[in-house]
């Protein structure tokens, strides 16, 4: 296929590069409009509280102010991506019950609408509530002990949501394994940290919508939200997407979309106001504001004959949820299905919680549940792997899944395999050789390691592409040809949201290829639910596989009326994956994805024993995309997942003391720099074409991220023989895993 | 926001202090602004009428040598510090320390005189400064006067120099070696945190020291944070004074540090057990470097440029 690919399989220049290089692109909050009024949001920032409470008079009759909005403006007085159990303003006389609960610091408690960003924010401290503190519960095994208060009417120990899976008989199988593996393995939370902070403008539009431009990862959705909580039909409710500056999935949740519209809304019903309205988010209050990734708590009991065959897997996953559900229910069913690791183990019990705490919300971030599960399932592999004396390369391809091979939810993996090809490519770009169990080789902890101890290591993973459980996956494109006689433009019409992965290049290359014309003949219009459907969420690494096969389809058939003598030849698509299942609520039976993501990795460390400093000296990622439409960003995609997943690995330390968030800034919560990150990435693109990928394309954005937690410290177990089941791996984790600090925090 | 409404580039020092006489307290001073503007912005300082930057004053741009002392025009940047040869050869510590900051961004514009007038216990620069046993001219009403840079201390953030009502004008500091080769005096920094970025240090080191025939004649230490304000290690100075210049005796002075030392875990940063840890393996290490760059003369910056 490769030989006849014309724009596909190339690394052609991302079509957004020069506007955004050049500063001409307009992210959120760039868009200047005249005469507009600005909002500020008054954040709770007590974790646990019933609002008794609100004075807004002062606020209000401050100069400039135009209004200030609380619970009772709010139409429909709840939201949430999953389950609305969230209200949009917490405060008394909600229309929802218990709406006057704050529940995590970055609840809403009002909304200002001024002249300015300064009186507003003058204004939002002028606000006057009254709390009645209750009960902080930040501990998510104490929130589910029984003795915790109940967060949420008719939670039963806060369990936001339980999975079971049973597959086999774990306990009559203990027996007869050689070799027993237990670990806890404890995963932090992580900030999504994007270079731009929430912000947006609202307005009327001509045709009577109420328009807001914001960057999201979904305007379909987005749009039901908005017109839900203002209960006003979706159709009334127009959502634009602007540039987006980073998302990983801390932009699937709404942020400032509903009170932006709500502004809009109360403003015109109550002074006929037309003028536009905008908001932009501190860093700060991004921190607060939206959801961060899963910390969870995963106890693995394996057991192995001594030949390396897997026999058996009991595992425990324990995840705070937040204050609200966000997607944390499809992240516990993703952690839960690929805790035991890219492997087949016959005997299996899973029981998987994520529960409901004071805490920030945490929600999707790239790999969603999978990273933590990875490095539960990637650590056991590793130690037996040790404890056997076995190479971990060849434990892990004695075990791995194929085509035939059942998962822990009792069916096999449908669009093919590639886990052999991925690991021993890794294997043999990196020249993986095994050198023995650790302590032969190696000087003993701790007196005799030199400053400086180098080691090595390997892991594995896999993941769903696409939504999961059931629902039924979709993507919508539509494409209009224009010309008489040659196609002169193609219009493609598309709302995958373009949040920096470079999707709309893709979608470009796609329908180029599809309509046999040069890619500058393209035009895009995206993400305007005035004129384009849903073509999905940007998450899940779904969006080459899914709206990729839209465009396609859109585009043959808009082919075909061009050929027929259409003028204008338009022609839609919605392109349906094939179906999944939720799993069985005993024992965990379905079949839940469709297409799966395939990644190995091999990594070099240097451990500084002195100081406790990691340095990554190598990376070799080979990650299955199926058919690589556009090689340079799948590169790009490698070597982000990897520094990203290392600030998840070694830096980033987000620290929350009684629900209260104590790093809001990028001065004490650290990401990677360039002088943090790997010095080098070795990015192998493998392309075992799936039967339902637009040309055989699987998603690949999350994959290298799943092993790299696993990966390194595996790693630095090579180099001082100390195994750390927690991270981040700080100088200080480091040294006290060594001995030679001893306090905790 | 509106932080400021007026931004003043005096061309002179007289000029800069009118300003401030002017303004009588509703201006103040403004250096590079990479600390300053960010704490404006999160709420941490006050909105002020006006800003007064002086870093445009052609006399106070350049690094001189004058009565025996190096000195340090409050304009001159990190980067520039870092570039000059006088100071790498005779004041070290300082070019590692200003070496660090940040990133190549911030240290263009950030400035020595800001650093030191931000008087935060652990400010990279003002560490080294203050092992350099360096003095302050500041100007005011009053005119230009000199003050030794340990007494602009009073706590953490807080200078004894009112920045609405003055400035410092210069820095100075007295160099290791007045010649070429072994002068038998030296310097080094050295810091603990990751590779490069805006956080704060974990901890920081900085010494100042002079060897004769093996042995201390003296030495300065500071340590930061380790204390309200950057911390002269007196006590580890007095022992060192006189005693042989070994990797014995830097152990030992490690210990005398330790028992001086006020550290505390802070909540996002480091446990006060880890910053003892850093103390006892980097000190000796920090003070092992001076001595070999007094006793050769050799001196190559380490850890610069990131």
């Amino acid at each position: 296929m490769a030989d006849s690919d014309k724009v596909i399989g190339k690394s052609i220049k991302r079509i957004d590069a020069f506007g955004k290089v050049t500063g001409q692109t307009l992210y959120p909050g760039d868009r200047n409009q005249e005469n507009e009024l600005w909002l500020k949001i008054l954040f709770a920032r007590r974790p646990h509280a019933r609002v008794l409470d609100i004075d807004t008079s002062e606020a209000k009759a401050l100069p400039g102010v135009m209004d200030v909005l609380t619970a009772e403006d709010v139409p429909i007085n709840q939201y949430g991506l999953q389950i609305p159990d969230q209200p949009v303003l917490c405060g008394p006389r909600s229309n929802k019950k218990g709406g006057d609960i704050v529940r995590f610091v970055g609840d809403q408690v009002a909304v200002v609408i001024a002249e300015n960003e300064e009186i507003a924010a003058k204004a939002r401290d002028l606000i006057k509530v009254e709390y009645g503190d209750l009960p902080v519960v930040s501990d998510p095994e104490f929130a589910l002990s029984g003795r915790a208060p109940e967060l949420h009417p008719n939670v039963f120990n806060n369990v936001a949501e339980y999975k079971q899976i049973r597959k086999g008989d774990p306990d009559a199988t203990w027996d007869t394994c050689n070799v027993i593996i237990e670990g806890v393995y404890q995963t932090p939370l992580q900030e999504h940290a994007y270079l731009q902070p929430e912000a947006g403008t609202a307005y009327v539009d001509d045709e009577g919508r109420i328009t807001v431009h914001c960057a999201g990862q979904w305007t379909w959705e987005d749009q039901q939200q908005i017109a839900h909580a203002l209960d006003l039909p979706p159709e009334k409710i127009r959502v634009i997407y602007d540039a987006i500056g980073g998302a990983f999935g801390g932009r699937e949740d709404i942020s400032v979309q509903i009170a932006l519209a709500l502004a809009v809304l109360r403003t015109y019903q109550r002074y006929g106001n037309r003028r536009p309205m905008k908001i932009i988010w501190t860093r700060e209050e991004s921190m607060i504001g939206h959801c961060k990734r899963h910390p969870m708590i995963i106890y693995c009991k394996w057991g192995a004959k001594s030949d390396g065959t897997l026999l058996a897997a009991e595992t425990k996953i324990i995840s705070d949820a937040g204050a609200y559900m966000y997607t944390s229910n499809k992240v516990l069913a993703n952690a839960a299905i690929t805790c035991t690791g890219p492997y087949e183990i016959p005997n299996v019990t899973i029981d998987a919680y994520v529960i409901y705490t004071n805490n920030v919300p945490n929600g999707a971030f790239r790999g969603f549940g999978s990273p933590q599960s990875h490095f539960a399932a990637e650590m056991q592999m590793n130690k037996l792997a040790e404890k056997l004396g076995k190479d971990p390369v060849d434990l892990r391809l004695k075990n791995i899944l194929d085509g035939d091979k059942l998962l822990a939810v009792g069916t096999t993996i449908p669009g093919g395999v590639s886990l052999d090809t991925v690991i021993r490519k890794v294997a043999w770009k990196s020249n993986w050789t095994y050198p023995g169990k650790r302590g032969e080789n190696n000087p003993d902890y701790p007196e005799d390691l030199p400053r400086f101890v180098k080691g090595r290591a390997f892991a594995a993973g896999f993941k769903n592409i696409g939504f999961s459980l059931g629902f039924q996956e979709n993507s919508w494109a539509q494409v209009e040809l224009l010309g008489k006689v040659e196609i002169e433009e193609a219009v493609l019409r598309i709302a995958g949201a373009d949040v920096g992965q470079g999707h709309h290049t893709v979608m470009a290359q796609i329908a180029a290829e599809a309509l046999d014309v040069d890619l500058d003949k393209i035009t895009l219009k995206v993400s305007d639910t005035a004129f384009t459907q849903s073509s999905g969420s940007a998450s899940a690494s779904r969006l080459t596989m899914l709206a990729g096969n839209a465009v396609k389809e859109a585009a043959e058939f808009a082919l075909r009326k061009w050929r027929r003598e259409d003028r204008p030849a338009i022609a839609e698509a919605t392109w349906l994956a094939p179906k999944t299942t939720p799993l069985d609520p005993k024992t965990g039976y379905g079949v839940p994805n469709f297409a799966y993501g395939y990644v190995a990795q091999m990594a070099e460390v240097t451990v500084d024993t002195e100081m406790g400093f990691i340095t990554v000296d190598r990376v070799v990622c080979a990650d299955d995309v199926g058919k690589a439409i556009n090689p340079d960003q799948i590169v790009g995609q490698i070597e982000g997942a990897i520094a990203q997943a290392h600030g998840y690995t070694i830096l980033e330390d987000f620290r929350v003391e009684k629900g209260q968030v104590l790093t809001p800034y990028f001065n004490t919560y650290l990401i990677p720099g360039v002088y943090d990150i790997p010095k080098r990435v070795e990015s192998i693109i493998i392309e075992d074409p799936h039967p339902d990928g637009p040309y055989g394309a699987r998603g690949m954005a999350e994959m290298p991220y799943l092993p790299y937690s696993a990966v390194i410290a595996s790693a630095v177990f090579d180099a001082i023989g100390i195994w750390y089941d927690d991270f981040p791996l700080t100088p200080e984790r480091v040294l006290r895993g060594l001995g030679k600090v001893r306090s905790r925090w | 926001m509106t932080y400021w409404k007026n931004y003043h580039l005096p061309t002179s020092i007289q000029e800069a202090v009118n300003l401030l006489t002017q303004y009588n307290g509703q201006a103040r001073i403004v250096g590079g602004g990479t600390d300053l503007i960010l704490e404006m912005q999160q709420g941490r300082q006050l909105p002020v009428e006006a800003l007064i930057d002086p870093t445009q004053i052609p006399e106070l741009n350049q690094i001189t040598k004058e009565e025996g002392y190096l000195v340090i025009g409050a304009g001159v940047t990190h980067t520039q510090i870092v570039a000059d040869k006088k100071i790498v050869r005779y004041g070290t510590c300082l070019v590692e320390s200003c070496g660090v900051i940040g990133g190549p961004q911030v240290r263009n514009v950030a400035t020595l005189a800001g650093n030191v007038a931000h008087a935060l216990p652990a400010g990279d620069g003002t560490i080294s400064l203050l092992a350099l046993d360096g003095e302050v001219q500041i100007a005011s009403d009053d005119g230009l006067r000199w003050t030794p840079l340990g007494g602009t201390f009073l706590g953490p953030g807080k200078s004894a120099i009112d920045p609405t009502r003055a400035l410092i004008t210069r820095l100075r500091f007295k160099p290791t070696g007045p010649n070429e080769g072994p002068s038998g005096e030296g310097s080094a920094f050295r810091r603990v945190m990751r590779p490069q970025g805006v956080a704060l240090p974990i901890i920081g080191m900085a010494v100042r020291l002079k060897v004769e025939n093996d042995a201390f004649v003296f030495a300065r230490i500071t340590i930061g944070p380790a204390g309200p304000t950057p911390f002269l290690a007196e006590k580890t100075m007095a022992y060192l004074t006189g005693k042989p210049a070994n990797k014995q005796t830097f152990s030992e002075a490690a210990e005398v540090a330790l028992a001086e030392v006020n550290l505390r875990s802070s909540r996002h940063r480091a446990t006060a057990e880890y910053r003892i840890e850093m103390i006892r393996t980097q000190l000796p290490k920090t003070l092992a470097q001076a001595v070999a760059r007094a006793k050769t003369g050799k001196v190559v910056p380490e850890g610069v440029g990131m």
